[in-house]
């Protein structure tokens, strides 16, 4: 799976789980999700289980708490870098 | 690598072998890895040889954070510590839990092992169940024989048992009282303007009765009660809600607890069962839901709860800060716990089924008969409780994250998107060269 498949389904679960409008200027794939408030703490957990469910990766705590684990882009790649996509 | 600099004291150890609480001494460096410890500990153990180890407990219940400053790593209990010693809450990290890190005479850096359960990390699906009549004998198994090593480590202690009059506490109040001989039980509830003494309360009361113990009332206003805001804060590490209100609730009864003046002093609590079940609920005050859970099947919803552990200090914390130690029993049960499957703990009376086979008639039937109610919230005649009262005094979910933030001088409450995500801190073991053991 390409970083950009990975990222167009984390895009999909985030849009729909979180009732994120298609009209949304704010959100993109770099956006910084928590501070920005599109993902909340129990929103995260729900995603951890998708991204375990879906591409089989535990995230690890060190990436959990970075940066790039903040916005689509870097989560995807974190998932390749794990899953050795 | 230099011996750790320890600020403030860490928290008490309760941790169990499976026979006896285990002695500072039994968990030096180069002593074997305690594969099998339960209950709550942090402990630093250094010797004037130089050799050290550092150990955290694998379900994360107490706490232990550290910064590093030109080769020292400094460590301590609660983050506002190390931020009062000059680190950012961006440079502090939490020790993971069920990490152990030995340092040995003539190695530079320090070793590492973790004694977190494989097992413990995985939805129970994965693992075998068992019948829930066995699996009840084996809680109460564990129960007593660490309530009774720990009555033989503390044989003086008076304990009091914090008191809801629901089943995970009464079950500890009447289990304690087979192991300790000086036994108070202690009930919350809150004095708002036409309000009616709780239905927690009159439980508590009725219970002591029936079990000739004596009640520690303790009856606060809301405003008594937000006094303690920022301890709880502090101490309690978190900003979320839930978290918040449960460590109010604890710190008025380790206020009245402290006041009692005993020489030794042990608390009790009925907590973690219902992380062990996933019995948890949202809540709604004025047409707002507060509580959410995560959108999960059960026993995925558990394995997040039970990770989420490590995130609650609500009770070791906020009894810590008025100098009182805490346990919490059912963490040794927790294995038996994992093997309960989603199957049962779905059941709408999961709870008191589990309970009969644990407790049986110790615990007198008109506790298995009462509602659920949760201590923070009240009950539905007398109105609601603590999440009420803050959310009456404007205390919300950013009101507190602000207050966090300021008491760990944070300049952006955003920086705590980096300290703690989804139930756990940043975490990173305290060396820079490790061998895992």
């Amino acid at each position: 799976m390409t970083h950009d498949e990975i990222a167009e389904r984390l895009e999909a679960f985030i849009r729909t789980r979180y009732s994120i409008s298609a009209n949304d200027p704010g959100f993109t794939r770099d956006v910084d999700l928590f501070d920005l408030g599109y993902v909340d703490s129990i929103g995260l957990v729900e995603l951890l289980t998708f991204i375990n469910a879906s591409f089989e990766v535990e995230i690890k705590d060190d990436d959990l708490l970075s940066d790039e684990f903040s916005n689509i882009h870097g989560m995807a790649k974190i998932v390749c870098r794990q899953g050795e996509w | 690598m230099s011996t750790p600099r320890i600020i403030g004291e860490l928290d008490a150890s309760f941790a169990w072998n499976g026979t006896s609480i285990y002695r500072a001494g039994e968990l030096a460096a180069g002593t074997p890895i305690p594969f099998n410890l339960r209950g709550a500990i942090t402990s630093y153990v250094g010797s004037n040889t130089g050799e050290w180890r550092v150990l955290r407990d694998p379900l994360g219940l107490n706490k232990l954070f550290w910064g590093e400053s030109c080769g020292t790593v400094h460590l301590s209990a609660r983050p506002h510590r190390l931020v009062a010693e000059g680190f950012g809450i961006d440079d502090i990290r939490s020790v993971p839990r069920g990490c152990v890190l030995d340092h040995r005479l003539g190695e530079s850096g320090a070793r590492k092992a973790s004694i977190l359960p494989p097992q413990w990390q995985v939805a129970v699906s994965s693992i075998d169940a068992a019948p829930i009549v066995e699996i009840g004998a084996e809680i109460r198994s564990s129960l007593e024989r660490y309530l009774a090593a720990i009555a033989a480590a503390h044989p003086t202690a008076r304990a009091f048992v914090c008191c809801s009059g629901g089943l995970d506490s009464s079950g500890i109040v009447a289990l304690v009282t087979r192991h300790f001989t000086d036994v108070v039980a202690v009930s919350f509830d809150l004095s708002r303007p036409g309000a009616t003494v709780s239905q927690d309360r009159r439980m508590a009361e009725r219970l002591c009765n029936d079990l000739s113990l004596p009640l520690l009332d303790v009856t606060v206003s809301p405003e008594h009660l937000l006094e303690h805001l920022d301890t709880v804060l502090v101490e309690g590490i978190d900003w979320r809600d839930f978290n918040v209100h449960a460590g109010l609730v604890n710190a008025v009864l380790a206020e009245a607890i402290a006041d009692a003046h005993a020489s030794q002093t042990i608390i009790f609590t009925g907590d973690l069962a219902n992380e062990f079940l996933a019995d948890y609920h949202e809540e709604s005050y004025l047409g707002e839901s507060y509580y959410q859970l995560p959108r999960l099947p059960l026993d995925e919803l558990r394995a997040a709860l039970v990770q989420g552990l490590d995130t609650s200090n609500r009770e070791v914390g906020v009894f810590g800060a008025w100098g009182l130690p805490v346990v919490q029993p059912y963490a040794v049960a927790i294995d038996s716990y994992l093997r309960l499957p989603s199957s049962f703990f779905g059941l709408r009376d999961a709870k008191q089924q589990l309970c009969r086979s644990i407790f049986g008639e110790l615990v007198p039937s008109f506790i298995y008969d009462r509602p659920k109610v949760r201590a923070q919230i009240g009950d539905a005649d007398a109105g609601g409780g603590v999440l009420a009262a803050c959310i009456d005094h404007g205390i919300n979910q950013d009101w507190l994250r602000e207050r966090f933030a300021r008491l760990h001088r944070a300049r952006d409450p955003r920086e705590l998107n980096r300290f703690m995500r989804a139930g756990r801190y940043r975490s990173a073991v305290p060396t820079a060269e490790e061998v895992t053991l």
